[in-house]
């Protein structure tokens, strides 16, 4: 099923540009507080349509899951302690749309690009401590600057790498759970 | 290229697809948690002597009932009874407590009850015979004697709470001061052998973690 709505999605991509990637996750700030492990389970994809000759504007989604087995440890509240295992899970969203510069429009093998990108970062956490599961959602603003570079090939089927920095604001469930990540994937386009 | 697609959208997510699911809890001690809380007016230092009864309570509902009409509640079995008392003196004596009869005037009280609840993962109804059997929906069903059958899965889940009462105190109180409290929670599932060696390990945690009891 999900090959099917991928394969449809890349029919269009003659014209538009979609990309998938393999996402490596490193947490910080708040979220790495929390679990300090990178992320090697997630995956992300964009669609971007050529506005002008060395800019795209797109949309992007995702998919991060970051895990960390806390251990045994005890945890404090004025005169009370709870002591057990902690099973640390974070699943991140990011529903963002977006805009690249491509400085090069020639036939150059290695073509650089930058964008940035604005909407919402859905984050899930929860907790399982015991036989007790503590889950904590929220949908943070979030601005996502990225760079990277795309190596183009005659196919049409480029591959790419690319970081992009996932900065989430505070709400009021959650500090800003950001996340840096390590993009490696393909991007089917012309462009 | 759409085969070329297909191709590299597998070599893309069949990795991805096996990997999202993080491991987690693998054996039942993964899953004990052990809670502790204490006054910090109570002055533990200068208490010495303690007295414990031999029974553990069992809490078996909301109501406290006497349905044997002896006057006495339920009790746990001495199975785990035994095992929780000597747990908890062993650790008191290694925490400087001395161990007096309730009438030789001990200091504090340490009073040990239990419980057990089943928790359903799917719930099975009487509605789902209803349309062959018109009338069960009403009776509801029960499991006379012995667990809910294997096919209803489910778990067991099991608290020991001790509670340390400054027994001074309550002679002249309305109300009995409790100055620590401990619960340990897992699962009640597995053998008594292995049951039992959960709950001495939690105990042990409830007064490794509790440093002011020590003298």
């Amino acid at each position: 099923m999900a090959l099917i709505v991928f394969s449809s999605l890349g029919a269009r991509a003659q014209n538009g540009g979609f990309t998938v990637s393999y996402p490596i996750g490193f947490p910080m700030g708040n979220l790495h507080d929390y679990i300090s492990k990178t992320s090697f389970r997630g995956i992300s994809f964009e669609f971007n349509k050529k506005v002008k000759p060395q800019v795209t504007v797109g949309l992007e989604t995702g998919w991060n899951v970051f895990y960390e087995n806390a251990g045994e440890q005890e945890y404090k509240d004025q005169t009370a302690t709870v002591s057990g295992k902690q099973y640390r899970y974070t699943n991140s969203v990011p529903i963002l749309i977006g805009a690249k510069y491509h400085p090069q429009t020639g036939n150059q093998v290695i073509a650089p690009y930058v964008g940035a990108g604005l909407g919402t970062l859905y984050s899930n956490r929860t907790t399982d401590f015991g036989l007790y599961e503590i889950t904590n959602e929220a949908w943070q603003f979030c601005i996502r600057p990225e760079a990277g570079l795309i190596f183009k090939t005659a196919s049409g089927v480029n591959p790419f790498v690319g970081v992009k920095y996932y900065w989430a604001f505070n709400s009021d469930d959650l500090d800003g759970q950001s996340f840096l990540s390590l993009n490696v994937g393909l991007k089917f386009s012309p462009f | 290229m759409t085969i070329k697609l297909r191709y590299w959208l597998a070599v893309f997510l069949l990795p991805v697809l096996s990997g999202c699911y993080p491991e987690g809890a693998e054996y039942t001690e993964d899953l004990d948690l052990v809670y502790t809380n204490y006054s910090n007016q109570f002055d533990f230092a200068s208490r010495k002597t303690y007295s414990i009864p031999d029974s553990v309570i069992k809490i078996t509902g909301e109501v406290f009932n006497d349905p044997d009409g002896d006057g006495k509640p339920t009790f746990l079995s001495p199975a785990y009874a035994t095992v929780i008392v000597a747990q908890i003196k062993k650790d008191m004596a290694a925490n400087g407590w001395t161990l007096v009869d309730k009438n030789a005037n001990p200091d504090v009280i340490i009073l040990t009850s239990s419980m057990t609840t089943t928790n359903i993962y799917y719930y099975y109804d009487w509605w789902y015979w209803d349309w062959w059997y018109p009338g069960w929906y009403d009776w509801g069903w029960y499991y006379p004697g012995y667990y809910y059958p294997a096919y209803v899965t489910g778990y067991r889940s099991g608290s020991v709470f001790m509670q340390m009462v400054d027994s001074k105190a309550a002679k002249n109180a309305d109300n009995v001061p409790v100055a620590w409290s401990a619960i340990i929670n897992g699962l009640a599932e597995g053998n008594t052998t292995d049951i039992n060696a959960r709950i001495q390990t939690s105990i042990d945690k409830a007064f490794a973690q509790s440093p002011y009891l020590k003298h």
